[in-house]
């Protein structure tokens, strides 16, 4: 067998829109479940058992399900019981809300990291508790998160090529389609290989460069 | 005034304040002394309302700290300085003394951030307002601690071993800015290992030893006949000396 690119050259307007599909779909999805994991990574930590209770059943659930479960759950079953969503928001939907069981995690650990001491400074200074949450605890943990948000993220992304599965033709969906009109499997999923490579590394120099950015006063010494 | 009644204290099965009254009124400077572990933190802590009391009252100009609603009018009034500055790391010097103007005065950011600069002038850290914490030393990030607390032109100011975590030159910066605001008539309660030092600027000496509080005296009676007559304090002071 030949392996020859040049076969794909009129299929790549077609894969191109897959891939602005998948663009789109992944950063409602990354912005979803961080909104999301604030959220719940705020009421896991808080100091009401009911909040911290719902928050820990909602990441148990979420984490321990696959994500093509719930997946068709939400596009499958849900229309059985009167709700139908099109397919591109129940994947950004469902994307988030497994996604944000994870970043909730990691802005968990972020939030727990946080000196007790620089909190306690807040509230003796007369801070509200809304305010010590907006302008202490959410800057600390989030660039303490950076990194592994990044991680989380990138499975994101590559976990948003399931959606295919529901006949959203994202970069996998198209992949499929021009695979399975050329005969050439190989060169096709190639590209795809090569497609979300290139997309995820990207994606984990942005965060590099974020995570540097953040956090420039902490990695120089003291004076 | 600050005003302490029958405050008690157990963290467990530990008592750590067991029944504290003590009074401190406007301009006074109160060293509380004693050994580690005799409470004397945690009776800070228990001034601004980090720690829940078990029993007793403590009001701070007639606001009731363990009232939910009084205690951010009594937090208002007192400024609290901590042993290991508790800075806010992703935030200039500025920002960490002009955060509670700005937020709890509501006063205009530039103005609050003017009168930030103008207080880090005054302890010499002119050059590093727009430092971070992890860019200052030990004593600049305390004396950062100390204007982040008197920003809020608090009444008292409460400083809690506020240089047990420095070297002594450092020691000496700080002692040195907190000697200058007890003379034009801050008033500040001290808790501190720094006898000497408590000594000199102070105009009262509390005195606790297991969660009690066995002298409150003024400083020269303390450091007298009348304060070495106590055993506990006799043996205290020879000791620290010593060290």
């Amino acid at each position: 067998m030949k392996f020859d690119l040049s076969i794909l050259a009129k299929h790549i307007p077609f894969l191109l829109e897959g891939a602005w599909l998948t663009l789109q779909a992944c950063t409602l999805a990354v912005l979803g479940s961080l909104v999301l994991g604030l959220a719940i990574g705020a009421m896991r930590t808080s100091a009401s058992p009911l909040l911290n209770r719902l928050a820990a059943v909602y990441i148990d659930i979420f984490r321990n399900i696959p994500f093509i479960v719930q997946l068709f759950f939400f596009y499958f079953g849900l229309p059985e019981i009167g709700i139908y969503i099109d397919a591109f928001t129940t994947g950004v939907v469902a994307l988030s809300i497994a996604g944000g069981a994870f970043t909730s995690d990691v802005i968990r650990s972020g939030i727990l990291a946080i000196d007790p001491g620089v909190i306690e400074a807040a509230q003796v200074s007369g801070l509200r508790k809304i305010t010590i949450f907006r302008k202490i605890i959410l800057p600390i943990a989030l660039r303490a998160s950076v990194r592994p948000l990044g991680s989380v993220f990138i499975n994101l992304i590559l976990t948003s090529s399931i959606l295919s599965t529901i006949t959203l033709n994202e970069l996998t969906g198209s992949a499929k389609i021009v695979a399975s009109n050329t005969f050439r499997p190989f060169e096709v999923y190639f590209v795809l290989l090569v497609a979300y490579a290139a997309l995820t590394y990207s994606v984990s120099i942005l965060i590099g460069m974020l995570h540097r950015y953040l956090n420039r006063h902490q990695e120089e010494g003291a004076v | 005034m600050i005003s302490i009644t029958g405050l008690r204290k157990s963290f467990g099965a530990a008592t750590v304040l067991n029944g504290i009254d003590l009074e401190i009124r406007q301009g006074e400077v109160v060293s509380v002394l004693g050994s580690s572990g005799s409470g004397k933190s945690t009776l800070i802590r228990c001034i601004n309302g980090l720690e829940k009391i078990d029993a007793g009252k403590i009001t701070v100009d007639g606001f009731d700290v363990s009232k939910p609603r009084e205690l951010s009018e009594a937090r208002k009034r007192s400024g609290t300085v901590f042993q290991l500055f508790n800075l806010y790391p992703h935030m200039t010097a500025v920002q960490n003394v002009a955060l509670a103007p700005i937020e709890v005065l509501k006063l205009p950011r530039m103005q609050a951030e003017a009168e930030a600069r103008e207080l880090l002038h005054s302890v010499g850290l002119t050059e590093r307002a727009d430092a971070y914490p992890s860019q200052l030393s030990g004593g600049q990030r305390q004396r950062v601690g100390i204007c982040r607390a008197l920003a809020m032109k608090p009444s008292y100011l409460l400083l809690d071993e506020v240089t047990s975590a420095l070297d002594p030159e450092m020691t000496s910066e700080v002692l040195s800015i907190l000697a200058a605001l007890a003379k034009t008539g801050t008033t500040m309660v001290f808790v501190t290992h720094e006898i000497e030092f408590a000594r000199s600027i102070s105009s009262r000496i509390a005195f606790l030893d297991k969660g009690q509080l066995i002298a409150d005296l003024p400083t020269e009676e303390f450091f007298s006949a009348t304060g070495m007559a106590l055993p506990r304090v006799a043996q205290f002071l020879s000791k620290m000396r010593k060290d």
